[in-house]
């Protein structure tokens, strides 16, 4: 019972770190129709920025996150009306050519970070990190409890910019047409880059949870590509709401399948079921739509 | 008199000319370097490996330039200098067995020294025998390379299977009574997961009761299994994998509240930067090494461990791990077989594989340790006579724990605030 207990925190937990990671990313599918391959590479990118704020600046890495999400709301900001041009250019299949695009942008980073840190892998240490609050058999780290409250508020200040400003109703009607956001005055071209800016921003701020509960090395961007993308499919894509939901079962469902049946089958049972969930439910476990 | 231009001639003449540079140049070439031994390095200096690639290099260099202060290798009464010749493998095999083929035909080198990874080594190793030119790895630790039966490969260092094996067989002798029970974790990939069978290996052999056994995706959340060893509580805990993992099992012992009595990895853990990324968490961590400059080992070109030690560190700024070590001692073993050998280079292919045969005959002690190569068996051409040294973090420090004769220190068991 005791383990059993201890598994629930622990899959509610890493549910916390998949929303973390995931939840910019359906954001910029939602408004731009971009699967962003790059977004394990922002993650990655944001670990390291924080690494080097905690180790040559010195800053918590509570502080830095704010930092980090400044940083890469700007870069993001600065790369969105690219990745716009490029989704509504005459191509053929500007969704595809975008989808390129940005693992272009993610080989990049890549290769730009091996050059930059070789294969050395990076933590970083916070005041929380080693830290824990024990509640009879129940051990919960309070990094991730901490990542885990993050995501929750990164939901709520993206709930809250969504719907309760003036951008969040241009971002909304940007989602639902685009065409017909332009005819009646939003800027779609700006509006497109802001979102841009927010996801890089939350990924990026993602990563420095990242490293501090776990590592970060330039490899490791490709597997946080693909649990953001799996949870962003269970999620649906495009559903903001989803990720939550979706998060929390997958983390719950990889934990109790790593302590029960054994770590080696997790991730071939989580990404079974979640086909087999995708059957029952294409669009996802809430739909489509912010 | 007039000269007539004929263009026909003038294309001739030139293409006789150039011809006859292409040709002869390259002869000229070989010719004045013949008192030379040319040695080949395929490593990766460049790519995601390029650390450890280097790593390589500077102990191939490092004996390349001592035995050259003394003249060169010695051979029947005279000595040959040794020359360096480079390929970058840029860490991918591929690109790996470009360079060796390289090196072979275009830079004629009569000799290999070895990559780096393992997955570099298994694809260069074809190069080295259909050409028929000895090589000798300083760094390779995949029992694979050795199961291929490589008639012209020899590896310095013995094969992950061993050494852990052989490791947890010390440890357990040194704790004694104090460990019954041992568990066995390993990531789901070929390097981590040999080693982590050669842990099983060795606790099967030293009389441990094994709890568990469980090999994992890399890119698995490890609270599932931190909090399963947490629950079962074994005396020993052992983890295959690299670098990354490591600080990830640590991290996640740390924030579940875990702390095993003792806790065994392998290559990694005596890094700088393994030791800085888990800060205070390293504190008792046992690793498994070849080779420390604590070891009573010595020769006549480096002297004794330490002496190397401190050569190394006095030619490149740090202090040399036991992949360093091993690459150093590869010029030993050459320099040794070309001595028996006793023909002067360069070296055609039917004395090459003279030269690979005495290699195959090496008996000697170095500052690395004995050298000799299994004639038979899973672990083909791969020198298993070293004996690991389990070495513990105390303070950021590594200090040697066991066997006995290597220690510099007391092994700490268990690990004080464990669970």
């Amino acid at each position: 019972m005791d383990l059993f207990l201890q598994t629930l925190v622990n899959g509610i937990l890493i549910g916390g770190i998949l929303i973390c990671l995931t939840i910019g990313f359906q954001l910029t599918f939602g408004v731009l129709h971009v699967i962003d391959f790059a977004v394990g590479g922002w993650a990655m990118l944001g670990g390291y920025t924080a690494y080097w704020l905690v180790t040559l600046a010195g800053i918590d890495p509570f502080i830095s996150i704010f930092l980090v999400f400044a940083l890469f709301l700007l870069i993001g900001r600065g790369l969105g009306p690219l990745i716009y041009r490029v989704r509504t250019s005459r191509y053929a299949r500007p969704d595809l050519m975008a989808l390129a695009f940005t693992f272009g942008i993610f080989l990049f980073m890549r290769g730009g970070a091996l050059w930059l840190w070789s294969y050395n892998s990076r933590s970083v240490e916070s005041v929380l990190s080693g830290q824990f609050l024990s509640l009879g058999p129940v051990t919960i780290p309070l990094m991730r409890l901490s990542a885990f409250l993050m995501a929750l508020l990164f939901s709520l200040g993206l709930f809250i910019l969504l719907y309760r400003s003036r951008f969040g109703m241009a971002v909304r009607a940007l989602a639902q047409n685009r065409d017909h956001a332009g005819l009646m005055g939003v800027d779609v071209k700006r509006v497109s880059a802001w979102v841009y800016g927010i996801y890089t921003g939350l990924t990026a701020s993602a990563g420095v949870l990242i490293a501090t509960i776990y590592s970060v090395n330039p490899t490791v961007g490709i597997r946080y590509t693909l649990f953001a993308f799996f949870v962003a499919v269970l999620a649906g894509l495009g559903s903001v709401g989803g990720v939550l939901v979706a998060g929390l079962a997958l983390g719950l469902l990889e934990a109790y399948v790593a302590t029960y049946i054994g770590a080696r089958y997790s991730l071939l049972i989580v990404f079974g079921t979640l086909y087999l969930a995708l059957l029952v439910a294409p669009k996802g476990v809430l739909g489509r739509g912010i | 008199m007039s000269h007539k231009f004929s263009r026909r001639k003038f294309l001739r003449n030139s293409l006789l000319g150039t011809g006859a540079m292409t040709l002869g140049f390259p002869a000229l070439n070989v010719n004045a370097q013949e008192h030379r031994i040319r040695c080949g390095v395929v490593t990766s200096l460049s790519g995601a490996n390029r650390f450890g690639g280097n790593l390589t290099r500077r102990g191939y260099d490092l004996w390349a330039e001592e035995i050259n202060k003394l003249g060169g290798i010695e051979i029947a009464g005279k000595r040959y200098p040794v020359e360096m010749f480079y390929g970058d493998a840029q860490s991918r095999p591929a690109s790996g067995a470009d360079a060796a083929e390289r090196l072979i035909i275009q830079d004629k080198v009569d000799v290999l020294f070895g990559p780096y990874t393992s997955g570099v080594t298994l694809a260069v190793q074809p190069i080295s025998q259909k050409y028929r030119v000895p090589m000798i790895s300083g760094s390779a630790e995949s029992p694979n390379v050795w199961l291929a039966k490589p008639a012209f490969n020899f590896g310095m260092i013995p094969a992950v299977d061993l050494t852990t094996d052989k490791s947890m067989v010390v440890l357990a002798d040194t704790l004694g009574d104090r460990a019954k029970t041992a568990a066995v974790i390993g990531v789901d990939e070929p390097f981590s997961k040999e080693t982590a069978e050669g842990f099983r290996k060795g606790v099967e052999e030293s009389g441990l009761d094994l709890l568990s056994y469980e090999l994992f995706p890399a890119e698995s959340d490890l609270s599932a299994i931190v909090s399963k060893l947490k629950s079962s509580n074994p005396d020993i805990v052992a983890v295959g994998g690299h670098e990354s993992v490591f600080i990830n099992f640590v991290n996640t012992a740390k924030a579940l509240n875990y702390k095993p009595k003792a806790l065994i990895m392998h290559y990694g853990v005596t890094s700088a930067a393994f030791i800085n990324e888990t800060g205070s968490g390293s504190n008792g961590i046992l690793g498994v090494s070849v080779w420390t400059a604590g070891l009573p080992y010595k020769d006549e070109l480096f002297g004794t461990a330490s002496d190397y030690s401190d050569l190394s560190f006095s030619r490149w700024g740090t202090r040399p791990d036991y992949t360093e070590a091993a690459c150093s001692a590869s010029g030993l073993v050459l320099q040794d077989a070309a001595r028996r050998l006793g023909k002067a280079p360069p070296w055609d292919q039917g004395t090459r594989a003279e030269l690979a045969k005495a290699i195959e005959d090496t008996d000697i002690e170095t500052f690395y340790g004995p050298v000799g190569f299994a004639k038979e068996g899973s672990h083909y051409h791969n020198n298993t006579r070293p004996v690991p040294v389990v070495i513990q973090i105390k303070n950021g420090d590594v200090v040697p724990v066991a066997p006995e004769k290597a220690a510099k220190g007391e092994l700490v068991y268990p690990i004080p605030g464990t669970s």
